[in-house]
């Protein structure tokens, strides 16, 4: 039989204002399991805690329960004050008889005293039954693992060997930098990329903690946070490294629009990207010149807005009008999307420039004329309601960058997720760059389109996350969550009940649970540095051999038998 | 007055002066805080309802509810974050899935399935949290109570 100590919170009146706790303490006083009861001032005091803290030493006392306030007002102060005077988490129970019954009952006394009986009783059955989870710890491998050299990648690779971790990048062209190698200036400053990406490319080359492998692929990934095994293929050798967390920053795709705007049928209809090759060879005459925004994106198949288009295309039509003051810039736009406080701006600039922008509908998208070549556009101004035709030499399509082919292996192997358009998916908004693996951190265009100082931004961020998990020697299981606080325990099979039909493998939304071979049978067993305590497996078990301990079944089916 | 009438009548009687009792398992991201923001802000409601708070609404076991049906309770409520904003991914999603069956089990015997109360991403603040209780206890107090010894096979558990 446990021995419980109770301590009844008064909250100077608020509380036994509505609740009379005479009655409180009569009706506990029949419960051999309570020892004690005391009743308080104020409990989330530090005096009074010491005070309580001293009286369960000297009751010597297994279990203590605190009827007070909520946990989300001030509950957690005589819990965590508890917690530090020496006691276990699961040996303390908290029942909110302040917000939970006093506050909402206070004008039907008789039902409030009621409720707080029952929700005492609850709590005494709660505390008998429950248990302490397990916990285990890793030893964290001091390296970092980042995939993708580009400028996010680069970024967190310089950010990391700044503070002292030993930096592994796997590349999968011959040479670092990503799609920032193919663009010739920067938006808004307009600063050759080259200068942004050199310094980078520098730091990689010379810095001796990190190391770039280029073309390579990737095997396999196995491991938890602080200890990642990847097997990769590395120009044409099998390599292995083992890191502590693991950066992706694999960016995006380019897309090409093949049969939008008879692009590839005739001559002078190109990509943003190809007029970017156009300026890295140099300048070229065109006289007329017509951007066409939102080719391929923010239509059924891809209705997301690429973020980087709309700039690039004023960065583009600005550099044609400044080059040849002559020339005539047209861009053809379904919403010019600069958002920001520089931005905004870059688009006035180009509008004082005399570039002249159209707004065009979905329905009715702009026609290229010619034969061989483009001669003319012909578009439905909506604003004015009439149709223009404009003689042209060139036609710019502004594409959207599209996710990479091999996200979803890649996701599939670190066991996170992809959202609906394919591009790496971080978790609830409130975790940037995490991701629901716990030390696998997405940056960079593989999470979402960005320009390159965006990328580096994140980059940095991502490198700063994974510090936060390099620099602990050992990483507790019950220390990964996402909140303050640890996490609430793991999940714990009964081997001797287990049957082995997999249920709890396939609604475990952490790839937690797996089935294992022991003594000739299959068995589920949880992985506790995944396990994030949820409960999906509790719910799917069909014989209760998987339980929370914090949570089990026998303490819940004693609380409903207590709530009336 | 017809016999089935003025027995409805008295069972309403009865069941106005015995209110409803309701288990309420609350997520502690989303329905545990409308919980406490309805009692930080003194918001009067009925006193026969008590709140168990889960870490996520896939934590409550079908059983569970079963259960406390069976143990007389009236009604239970399962409230938790709305879909696609759970902190463990998609484990609410799933457990609404599993909610929904039960609650075609629960017609299917005869319990009804309105007594089993399903709100994602509703309880998060206290109005709502208010509304959710007050609606559910009306609902409940037009049925007939779930008395275990009421039946005639004893209780079942």
């Amino acid at each position: 039989m446990a021995n419980i100590v109770v301590f009844l919170c008064r909250c100077f009146g608020e509380i036994d204002n509505t609740i009379d706790f005479d009655l409180l303490r009569k009706e506990l006083s029949k419960d051999t399991s309570v020892s004690s009861l005391s009743i308080v001032d104020s409990l989330c005091l530090e005096t009074d805690i010491e005070k309580a803290a001293f009286k369960i030493n000297e009751s010597k006392a297994d279990r203590v329960l605190i009827a007070a306030c909520s946990i989300l007002s001030r509950g957690n102060l005589p819990v965590n004050g508890l917690i530090k005077e020496g006691m276990e988490r699961h040996k303390i129970g908290l029942v909110d008889i302040r917000e939970g019954c006093a506050w909402i009952h206070n004008n039907d006394s008789d039902g409030a005293v009621k409720k707080a009986k029952d929700l005492l009783n609850m709590g005494i059955s709660a505390l008998q039954h429950k248990e302490k989870s397990e916990d285990m710890s890793v030893t964290v491998h001091p390296d970092a693992l980042i995939i993708g050299a580009g400028p996010a990648g680069l970024a967190a690779a310089a950010s990391l060997a700044k503070t002292g971790f030993k930096v592994n990048i796997l590349e999968r062209a011959n040479a670092p930098g990503g799609m920032l190698r193919l663009i010739s200036q920067l938006y808004p400053t307009g600063e050759d990329a080259a200068n942004k990406l050199n310094p980078y490319i520098d730091e990689v080359e010379n810095n001796p903690l990190i190391t770039l492998y280029p073309q390579s692929k990737i095997v396999s990934i196995e491991g938890y946070v602080g200890n990642f095994t990847v097997q990769f293929a590395s120009q044409g050798k099998d390599n292995s490294i083992q890191s502590g967390i693991i950066i992706i920053a694999t960016g995006a795709k380019i897309f090409f629009p093949t049969g939008l705007y008879r692009y590839g049928e005739i001559r002078n209809v190109i990509t943003q990207m190809e007029i970017e090759r156009q300026f890295l060879k140099g300048s070229f005459d065109v006289k007329k010149t017509v951007f066409i925004q939102c080719a391929g994106a923010r239509n059924e198949e891809r209705p997301y807005c690429s973020t980087i288009c709309c700039p690039a295309s004023l960065k583009n039509a600005m550099r044609l009008a400044e080059e040849d003051p002559g020339s005539e810039v047209f861009i053809l736009h379904r919403g010019i999307m600069t958002p920001g406080n520089v931005l905004e701006k870059y688009y006035r600039d180009a509008l004082s420039r005399g570039i002249q922008f159209i707004r065009f509908e979905e329905e009715r998208p702009p026609r290229i004329m010619g034969d061989d070549h483009v001669e003319s556009v012909e578009v439905y101004d909506a604003v004015n309601g009439i149709t223009r035709k404009i003689e042209t030499d060139l036609v710019v399509l502004s594409t959207p960058l599209v996710p990479n082919d091999d996200n979803a292996r890649l996701a599939q192997m670190l066991g996170i997720e992809v959202d609906r358009y394919g591009f790496l998916s971080e978790i609830y908004p409130m975790h940037p760059l995490e991701t629901k693996m716990d030390g696998v951190l997405i940056c960079g265009s593989a999470r979402w389109p960005v320009a390159s100082d965006q990328a580096i931004l994140q980059g940095k961020a991502a490198a700063m996350k994974a510090v936060s998990y390099l620099r602990q020697s050992e990483i507790a299981a019950s220390t990964l969550s996402r909140v303050p606080g640890p996490k609430s325990g793991h999940a714990r099979v009964v081997p001797d009940f287990c049957t082995g039909c997999g249920n709890c493998v396939a609604a475990c939304p952490f790839d937690a649970c797996h089935l294992e071979k022991t003594k000739g049978r299959y068995i589920s067993k949880v992985d506790m540095m995944r396990c994030k305590a949820c409960g999906n497996c509790v719910s799917v078990c069909p014989n209760g051999s998987m339980q929370i301990p914090e949570h089990n079944y026998r303490m819940v089916g004693e609380m409903i038998k207590w709530a009336f | 007055m017809g016999v089935l009438e003025s027995r409805t009548q008295i069972i309403v009687r009865e069941v106005k002066m015995n209110q409803p009792g309701i288990l309420v398992f609350a997520c502690k991201w989303c329905g545990l805080i409308g919980a406490d923001a309805a009692g930080k802000k003194r918001v009067s409601l009925p006193a026969r309802f008590r709140v168990i708070s889960v870490e996520c609404a896939a934590l409550v076991e079908t059983d569970a509810i079963l259960r406390a049906l069976a143990g007389g309770i009236d009604g239970v409520a399962v409230l938790g974050c709305h879909i696609g904003g759970c902190r463990y991914t998609n484990a609410n999603h799933a457990s609404i899935k599993r909610f929904e069956l039960l609650k075609d089990l629960l017609d299917t015997t005869g319990i009804g399935g309105k007594r089993l109360l399903l709100s994602f991403g509703t309880a998060h603040e206290y109005h709502q949290f208010e509304e959710i209780i007050k609606n559910f206890f009306d609902e409940l107090a037009v049925l007939p109570p779930l008395d275990p010894w009421l039946s005639p096979f004893g209780v079942v558990s």
